[in-house]
């Protein structure tokens, strides 16, 4: 599925990723914890393939595919998603116009049938209600006006609309309470599947408890530290980062 | 026509006589038997003209619009030109009554009956002007206004009964056709005290036309006054205008306009809030590539307590084109309690797009509210990438940032219809789908 081998990036010509190596097989669950600084958002950046994210060294193999010179959109397409840390807001497109552009681009990309209106607000429709979320935010600009717990509940509803076979959760427990954590974290498992992934990069042991995760890597000073079973998370908790940036330094 | 006059814009210094050009022979402007006062009025717009030329860079407010790189274009004064009924474009929206003028002359023939309350008066039936038709401002300061008053052919007053609310919206459209025209109309709407009606002002036409408009709006006590203009002209059109809004006592206007097409432009807009409680707004998109201009021109003048005024203009410019704002905000002493709003923001698509920004604020009362702000900007990076990390290719990308930052400005027209007109203009400049806006 994913395949990251000896991965050195630059940010502003500031090498962040310093030899990361990472497998994940189809339908595994990994979760990278890290200190902050540690180069895990950059990590999602770089797999994302945002501008200004330069690898330098290694590759990327997403679905048996050199991911590494490839535009966001089309690593979307290959079926890469990332879950934002801090979503963007874009007043005056609604999320449904959002959405449906989205899934069409993809489908298109995929040398899919778009999907006809009827259809799409079919799809929409089932998808909010499995989320329990409110219809009424189709119909606001994208994210804008949204609290935390929105803003990720509208990411979830992207991942679902999207189906990807990769997805990303950068921080997404960042900024949510317990209940929103817990909406969010059952949206993800009910898209667990056999042939999807996820990746999730956390600073909290938190949210593993309610996504449980198959390997656990601590990702610190630019690569792969340490890697275990949900047992690690547990020990993070417990002992915080210290001995990584020892261990690092 | 023999005589047409051709107007050249081939103009390398602007001296007095090279004003001549612009004006034409006296049997041009003549001999229509106008009556007395427009025959006047064509005399000295003509004067005033030969004396002034046309505006250069060193004038006051053409500091950043100058009308030299329009050389090769070239129109002719009353150029012969029609358009067939079946040729004119469908009405904006369905159930509304139209006003045709072809290359500046009413066409009664082509436009559609008016309702109960609706009186329209043609230019040259006049005869005791009023002052809002006649005395229009300053020629010697604006020399594209004399020469709207040297070409006075046709035009119109359009009367908007006391108490009546219209409720159906009214097109004006000015088509241009034929070979490169020059027109000049001149129009007033009138709207009696208590009165309520749309109107939907639009400029068309396939080739190269110079359409050089004088509009007057004035609302009575009271009155609602919705005035939506769209210029739907093509690349090789210059569209200048001055539009002068009358408000009297607590009074409501709401105008708008959007542009696209011209290769150069300039509206001018004068709210002035002549007497108390009174709202007017006036707010406007442009969409500029290549190397079109386009200059907008307000000015908001407050002259008595408690009213309310609004300026709210975005635009975005691509390849070489360039953007003017020019806004200010007049608060005369006894205007007290005024609430004065402007902003004006671009965005800039390519390096070599061009933004020029005036924002002024002119106060004598001492108890008033009043903001601007300008910013100019490219696209936002985060929203760029978000989009396309959601699988949305880079240009369609672009496409929805920029309608997004441009629909924002469509948000306080009332009617949706109306919205969804300026939408269009939106996305088909953006050669996108048209997608509802976000309430």
């Amino acid at each position: 599925m994913l395949k990251i081998e000896n991965l050195h990036a630059t940010v502003a010509d500031r090498e962040v990723l310093k030899g990361l190596t990472l497998d994940i097989k189809p339908g595994e669950v990994h979760a990278i914890m890290g200190p902050n600084g540690s180069g895990k958002s950059t990590l999602s950046y770089v797999l994302a393939g945002r501008d200004g994210y330069d690898i330098t060294e290694g590759s990327i193999n997403f679905m048996g595919q050199d991911i590494g010179e490839m535009e966001p959109e089309e690593r979307a397409a290959l079926g890469l998603f990332l879950a934002f840390q801090y979503p963007v807001e874009i007043p005056g497109v609604t999320t449904t116009t959002f959405l449906k552009t989205a899934l069409n681009a993809v489908r298109k990309a995929r040398g899919e049938k778009e999907l006809d209106p009827a259809s799409f607000l079919k799809l929409q429709k089932q998808k909010l209600t499995e989320l329990g979320m409110d219809a009424d935010m189709l119909k606001r600009g994208v994210n804008v006006g949204f609290s935390g717990g929105e803003k990720k509940r509208n990411e979830v509803l992207q991942l679902a609309m999207l189906q990807p076979k990769l997805a990303i959760l950068d921080e997404t427990d960042s900024g949510l309470d317990i209940d929103a954590l817990k909406v969010v974290a059952d949206g993800v498992n009910a898209l667990r599947a056999p042939d999807r992934s996820f990746l999730i990069i956390t600073h909290y042991q938190r949210l593993l408890d309610y996504i449980k995760p198959d390997v656990v890597h601590v990702l610190a000073k630019g690569k792969i530290q340490k890697t275990g079973g949900p047992e690690l998370a547990l020990e993070l908790e417990q002992k915080g980062y210290a001995d990584f940036y020892d261990e690092a330094a | 026509m023999a005589q047409a006059a051709v107007h050249s814009f081939k103009t390398e210094t602007l001296q007095r006589e090279e004003a001549m050009p612009w004006l034409a022979p006296a049997a041009v402007l003549g001999g229509d038997n106008a009556p007395a006062w427009i025959a006047a009025l064509r005399e000295t717009g003509a004067a005033s003209f030969a004396a002034t030329g046309l505006p250069t860079p060193a004038w006051e407010g053409w500091q950043y619009t100058n009308l030299r790189p329009l050389t090769p274009d070239v129109f002719t004064f009353d150029a012969a030109g029609d358009v067939a009924a079946q040729d004119l474009p469908a009405p904006l929206l369905k159930d509304s009554h139209r006003i045709v003028l072809v290359n500046g002359r009413l066409r009664p023939d082509l436009g559609t009956p008016l309702p109960d309350g609706v009186k329209l008066t043609p230019l040259m039936e006049i005869s005791e002007p009023e002052e809002e038709l006649a005395t229009v401002g300053s020629l010697a300061q604006s020399p594209l206004l004399a020469l709207n008053c040297a070409y006075m052919r046709d035009g119109f007053v359009l009367d908007i009964a006391p108490h009546r609310d219209i409720t159906r919206p009214i097109e004006i459209l000015f088509m241009t056709a034929g070979n490169s025209p020059a027109v000049y109309p001149r129009v007033l709407y009138r709207f009696g005290e208590n009165s309520g009606a749309t109107l939907l002002e639009r400029h068309a036409g396939a080739g190269a036309a110079l359409t050089n408009l004088y509009a007057g709006l004035v609302l009575k006590a009271a009155a609602r006054g919705r005035y939506y203009r769209f210029i739907d002209e093509n690349g090789d059109a210059v569209h200048v205008s001055r539009t002068v809004v009358r408000s009297h006592k607590s009074s409501d206007f709401q105008g708008f306009s959007s542009v696209s097409g011209v290769a150069a432009g300039r509206q001018e807009f004068g709210l002035e809030l002549l007497d108390s409680g009174i709202s007017s707004s006036i707010g406007g998109v442009y969409m500029l590539k290549g190397r079109q201009s386009h200059d907008f021109t307000i000015l908001a003048d407050h002259f008595e307590k408690d009213g309310t005024s609004v300026q709210h203009f975005k635009g975005v410019i691509d390849d070489q084109a360039r953007a003017v704002f020019q806004g200010k905000i007049h608060v005369r002493r006894p205007a007290q309690k005024t609430d004065g709003y402007q902003s004006h923001h671009a965005l800039l698509l390519s390096d070599q797009a061009e933004a020029s920004a005036k924002p002024e604020l002119e106060i004598y009362a001492d108890d008033v509210k009043c903001s601007h702000g300008a910013t100019a900007g490219m696209l936002d990076t985060d929203g760029l990438f978000y989009l396309q990390s959601r699988g949305i290719p880079v240009a369609e990308a672009k496409a929805l940032l920029v309608h997004s930052f441009l629909s924002e400005t469509l948000e306080k027209i009332t009617r949706d219809d109306v919205r969804a007109l300026y939408a269009a203009r939106i996305a088909a400049w953006l050669n996108a789908p048209v997608e509802e806006a976000a309430a």
